[in-house]
């Protein structure tokens, strides 16, 4: 009898592992561990991601990059574009029963803005002179120059609005005691798993609707996926193109494959010979198979680039194809004094992917005659490569294989980081060294003004003129690859490559 | 006359009675055949590959064995058959080279030791602990860390961690052979140091080196693929064996014909040299007859 008794409750326990009362526990599977909880100082779009569900900044971008206002109301902004007020939602409290009000905005950002406290996004606040408390519900920032970005700065993760009491009890250890306003509290943070609970006072009635949240961090792709296959996990990312297909065919997963705002680029050091001549840069654009680099690199998911700009990047404007020529990168070369084209390092990072990608532009150069050696680099030393320079004459890279992706989703953190004069290496990632006084002047022009057709008539020209002038050898846009059980419903990989759960997400 | 010639016992000469012995060895020599058939297909493959190791074919990506590729086409569209073929070249030489290297310095320095005994062998010894104090393959890693990647510092690296077992293994026949009648007739001869170690107990050496060096062989096959899997031998687009694991590793459960064939290449030949190994030490070890 007892053995019986026994029986039915391992037999219970076994069918019903984890979901014992009909709790949904959401499991997502990572492949890095966090680097922290304190928005201010986060680097990384992992660490963002859990961020973003703990807390709330005054706006947000939604699963379509597209922004949405969330502590605030509204917004309003002077036509210079150098004061936004923001309207405040009221009756929030954070999770450690402070309430939210102006007050608690402008703790936050004085606190993310003073270079002094050296915090990783402090170069998101660099702009703002000062912040005003209009009223409890009122804020004011007034900027020392225009700044038509604004707002997607202040959707930024950086900006999320941190409880001014957790500060000012734990100091810089506010990064493993993390308190916002958002959907989900804080429960514990070890080396491999963020755990995390449905905040029952969340302000949007009757959500969220899951109840628990664990990060697990899974390096190995094949083991990520296992867990996923076992239900283990119910979202996993990224998931290695190649690995697509095995899922693709499963009952229980669905695949998440959607266009990114990542552009994949090999930069081109615009300084140095033979890359100064703008026929050997082009050359280069015609002697790269795009259609065969995705179904080699991506195994086909991913799409090709029309512009410096990716497709789903706001103010994006197509400018053409440089289809795939060897005949005329040829003539080119010839034409550039290179007949037999010329040797030299293309320099990436380590892991497969990249390494893949370097060898196929390694065997497409070879064909027009130029011979490249492949320099893969362990991240930290890469780093320290690209940007321990003091200016183009000491740069060492010559042929860089990356890439870029807008992570405040506006065109100008999507353009000026990497095509302005004012951004070389060491202070942003104008990692081609290129300089064109019609791009640079677009580009301010860009940001002057907060009239949407005004800018968009200026990031079309920063497009136009650095498609022509082509600085790096362009390539294609990535996919975000995940996947995900069927019963997870509302789960995405936004544009930026970044875990987004909807408030209103559920579990079956 | 002819009585006295029948009584007597044959006597055969090493060489031919190594080979008496060996050949009733079946799957030593089994062994053999298929290395010397690696050696020469990988001694060949510029001409009977039938494809360049680094051609890609954009048309026909990670297709599955069939007669155009016998073993399939990896990511690129390579024929992995041709490219295990070139594999095979750098696979064995850096067998070969490193264990020559290893065995040659190792076996100076146990002649040594083992000879000159007293202070000397002291110190020879001791460092050969240290270094028989890392596993190999860490010390191998160490070593490249030092050098840098590359299939040349691999081979370095590898004969660095063959030397102490080899000098060990020298010392002991040495010290052994150091007190046999016959080299003790030829000291009392006046026979110098270097004469007696060359030629009188150098050859009592060679047969345990020898069985050594086969099994060795296949042991540094086998860590020169581990360190190219790793990302410290040779880097793609070279068709080792190893880098050809680790390229192909994230495609397991999609196309696992670019993991299998190198896999299976490396198994044929490690094993091989091992069953070799223990059929020449069954041959010619005195202690096992």
């Amino acid at each position: 009898m007892l053995h019986s008794v026994r029986m039915l409750l391992v037999a219970l326990l076994l069918a019903a592992p984890g979901a014992a009362y009909g709790a949904k526990d959401l499991v997502v599977g990572v492949p890095a561990t966090l680097t922290g909880l304190d928005p201010a100082d986060l680097n990384d779009n992992l660490s963002q991601s859990a961020a973003r569900l703990m807390f709330e900044g005054l706006y947000n971008l939604d699963e379509h990059m597209k922004l949405q206002p969330q502590l605030a109301e509204s917004y309003e902004a002077t036509e210079d574009a150098k004061e936004f007020t923001f309207h405040l939602r009221k009756g929030i409290t954070f999770h450690d029963g402070t309430p939210f009000n102006a007050q608690a905005v402008k703790f936050s950002f004085d606190r993310a803005g003073n270079p002094d406290n050296h915090l990783k996004r402090q170069s998101l606040y660099v702009m703002i002179d000062h912040t005003d408390v209009v009223d409890d519900y009122t804020v004011r920032m007034v900027l020392k120059y225009p700044f038509g970005a604004f707002v997607n700065d202040v959707a930024h993760p950086g900006a999320l609005i941190m409880s001014p009491k957790s500060i000012q009890e734990y100091g810089k250890e506010v990064t493993r005691h993390p308190s916002g306003t958002g959907p989900y509290t804080f429960v514990s943070w070890s080396a491999d798993t963020l755990k995390m609970k449905k905040n029952e006072h969340y302000w949007k009635q009757g959500q969220p609707k899951i109840d628990t949240i664990t990060y697990r961090t899974v390096p190995e792709n094949g083991a990520r996926i296992a867990m996923l296959q076992a239900g283990e996990a119910q979202f996993i990312y990224p998931v290695p193109p190649e690995l697509i297909a095995s899922l693709q065919n499963s009952p229980t997963v669905t695949v998440f494959n959607e266009p990114s705002i990542l552009g994949r680029y090999v930069y081109l050091n615009n300084m140095r010979k033979p890359f100064n001549d703008p026929r050997v840069r082009l050359a280069l654009n015609y002697a790269i198979d795009k259609q065969a680099f995705i179904k080699v690199v991506f195994n086909g998911h991913a799409d090709p680039i029309d512009s410096p700009a990716p497709q789903l990047l706001p103010f994006y404007e197509k400018q053409g194809f440089y289809a795939y020529d060897p005949a005329k990168a040829k003539a080119l070369l010839a034409e550039a004094g290179y007949p037999n084209g010329f040797e030299s390092t293309l320099t990436g990072g380590a892991d497969t992917l990249v390494q893949r990608g370097m060898q196929f532009i390694q065997q497409q150069l070879a064909a027009v005659g130029i011979k490249i050696n492949v320099e893969p680099l362990e991240a930290g030393v890469l780093t320290a490569k690209m940007f321990n320079v003091k200016g183009p004459e000491d740069a060492t890279i010559v042929m860089l294989y990356g890439g870029w992706s807008s992570s405040t989703g506006d065109a100008d953190w999507g353009l000026r980081p990497i095509l302005y004069t004012k951004s070389f290496p060491p202070v942003l990632s104008n990692l081609a060294w290129y300089s064109n006084p019609v791009t640079d002047a677009a580009i301010e022009a860009g940001l002057a003004t907060v009239d949407l057709t005004k800018r968009a008539a200026a990031y079309a020209k920063v497009q136009e003129q650095a498609w022509k002038d082509a600085p790096w050898i362009f390539l294609s846009v990535d996919h975000s690859l995940a996947a995900y059980s069927k019963k997870l419903h509302g789960a995405f990989m936004r544009p930026d490559q970044q875990f987004y759960l909807r408030t209103d997400a559920s579990l079956d | 006359m002819s009585d006295v010639a029948l009584a007597t016992p044959t006597i055969r000469s090493p060489s031919a009675e190594f080979w008496r012995r060996f050949r009733r060895k079946h799957v030593a020599l089994l062994s053999g055949g298929v290395l010397l058939l690696l050696i020469v297909a990988a001694a060949a493959a510029p001409w009977i590959a039938p494809y360049g190791p680094t051609t890609p074919d954009y048309d026909s990506v990670l297709a599955g064995p069939s007669w155009q590729h016998l073993c399939g086409t990896d990511t690129f569209g390579r024929d992995i058959f041709s490219r295990i073929l070139w594999g095979g070249r750098i696979s064995l030489t850096v067998g070969f080279v490193s264990v020559a290297l290893g065995g040659l310095a190792g076996v100076v320095l146990g002649l040594v030791s083992g000879f000159f005994g007293g202070l000397v062998d002291g110190f020879i010894m001791r460092l050969m602990d240290v270094l028989l104090a890392f596993p190999g393959i860490l010390l191998a890693i160490g070593v490249v860390a030092l050098l840098g990647p590359g299939i040349d510092n691999v081979i370095y690296a590898i004969a660095v961690f063959s030397v102490p077992v080899f000098a060990r293994l020298v010392r002991g026949s040495t010290l052994a052979l150091k007190q046999t009648l016959y080299v003790q007739a030829a000291r009392s001869i006046g026979v110098r140091a270097p004469m007696l170690m060359l030629r009188h107990i150098l050859p009592g050496t060679l047969p345990s080196v020898i069985v050594y060096c086969s099994l060795r062989v296949g042991t540094s096959i086998l860590t020169a693929a581990a360190l190219s899997f790793i990302g410290l031998g040779a880097p793609p687009p070279s068709p080792e064996w190893g880098t050809m694991l680790a390229e192909g590793r994230s495609y397991l459960g999609v196309a696992d014909q670019i993991t299998l064939f190198p896999g299976i290449a490396i198994f044929v030949t490690v094993l091989a040299f091992n069953l070799l190994g223990d059929g020449l030490r069954d041959a010619l070890d005195q202690k096992l007859r």
